[in-house]
């Protein structure tokens, strides 16, 4: 059995810093927690008494523009600090998300090596070879001296799409290989990737579907020439 | 023209190479055991380790000390050598199981490339070229016939259909 590892493909911003619940590296810990410390250092002021204080009631204005005036440069310096401070963080937040997937890799690509499987045929994926195979007999029988071949399939597959839903669906866990590793660390979102993805299986889908189709139309042939049917 | 057969010819060379594919690890097992010289003196090292063992547990440590301690270091000894030998071991059987798949995969490689060579021109069968429409340049690459199944899209359709049944019977 293919040993799976669940990455967090739902996530809409791959990129957020995961505060409640993610874990951060000791970088990321450290780098927040003496910013914090620096944060409450500047909103206490400096130690330093002001002149003001001691100059007494008439500096009152002054002083109050003066905080008015400290405030703003603390809210500016404060955005001038916190956006590198930002970047830092989601910096640090990439390199953890890329250690932890490098390890996840190269674990499951250790367990892959030693056992490759492919995918199970659950019962819509084994109805789909069967009513292929069913089809490209029919045809070969009956219809393929007035039109293509192609022509019943699409409809088979159309056939396919509208009967998928009263099937039960069965829990696929989303694979996670080196590509979408490699795709989700380059910025391109998971919704993106898992939506190419589930397109991509649904062509695969269709392509087992036209292989077996065609295989077995072609063997319907050549059994019927050996036992000398005429070409209609 | 296509040969009458060519299309089973070619069915049957993919069905064999994925018969062999599933094969491979019981040929590397069986090759290790043949190559392997000293299988018997591993046995008997177990063996020995596990009487010892045996015998360590039946002495009394406070009793016989100098006897306890000496079997103990025995152990300790036969055991190191036993994972240095079973160590060398499965690094041979990785060896030989890495030959194994570049053999095959070799020996696959010079079969596919084989068939394609012999059937580039001519097609593995024929159909009406109206059955196979609007795809027929598609099927019948690299032969050019007209309503022909070219080896490409056979060999294709082959490794296909084969790959599903192996995972249906397995």
């Amino acid at each position: 059995m293919k040993p799976r590892f669940h990455l967090d493909l739902d996530r809409s911003e791959p990129w957020c810093t995961p505060a409640p619940s993610g874990r951060l590296s000791p970088f990321a810990t450290a780098v927040v927690s003496g910013n914090h410390h620096g944060d409450v250092l500047e909103r206490r002021g400096s130690p330093v008494p002001d002149s003001g204080d001691l100059l007494g009631g008439d500096t009152d204005e002054d002083m109050t523009g003066g905080l008015r005036q400290r405030a703003q440069g603390e809210v500016a310096g404060d955005g001038v600090s916190r956006s590198p401070r930002r970047g830092l963080q989601k910096y640090l937040s990439r390199f953890d998300d890329a250690m932890r997937l490098r390890g996840q890799i190269a674990s499951v690509k250790t367990s892959q090596d030693s056992s490759s499987e492919p995918e199970e045929l659950d019962s819509f994926r084994l109805f789909r070879v069967f009513g292929s195979i069913v089809l490209a007999v029919a045809v070969r029988v009956f219809v393929c001296k007035y039109l293509s071949i192609f022509a019943p399939f699409l409809t088979l597959q159309l056939a396919y799409m509208g009967l998928y839903k009263y099937f039960p669906k069965t829990e696929k866990k989303k694979k996670t290989t080196v590509l979408t590793a490699a795709l989700l660390l380059s910025g391109i979102p998971a919704e993106v990737i898992n939506r190419s993805m589930d397109t991509y299986s649904k062509m695969g889908d269709v392509f087992t579907d036209l292989c077996v189709y065609f295989f077995t139309f072609i063997l319907c042939h050549e059994i019927l020439l050996l036992f000398g049917s005429e070409i209609p | 023209m296509a040969a009458g057969y060519a299309w089973f010819l070619v069915l049957g060379s993919v069905l064999l190479c994925n018969l062999v594919k599933t094969l491979l690890p019981t040929i590397s097992s069986f090759l290790s055991k043949v190559f392997q010289k000293d299988a018997e003196q591993e046995m008997e090292m177990r063996i020995e380790i596990q009487g010892m063992k045996q015998e360590l547990s039946s002495i009394s440590m406070m009793d016989e000390f100098a006897r306890y301690a000496r079997l103990e270091r025995k152990i300790n000894k036969m055991t190191d050598k036993l994972k240095t030998h079973v160590k060398s071991r499965t690094a041979q059987q990785a060896k030989i199981k890495w030959v194994v798949n570049i053999v095959y995969y070799v020996l696959q490689a010079a079969l596919m490339i084989s068939l394609i060579w012999k059937y580039y021109a001519d097609p593995v069968t024929v159909l009406p070229s109206k059955w196979i429409a609007p795809l027929e340049r598609l099927v019948a690459f690299p032969s050019g016939v007209p309503g022909g199944v070219g080896i490409t899209t056979w060999l294709v359709v082959c490794n296909k259909v084969v790959a599903i049944v192996l995972q249906a019977v397995g």
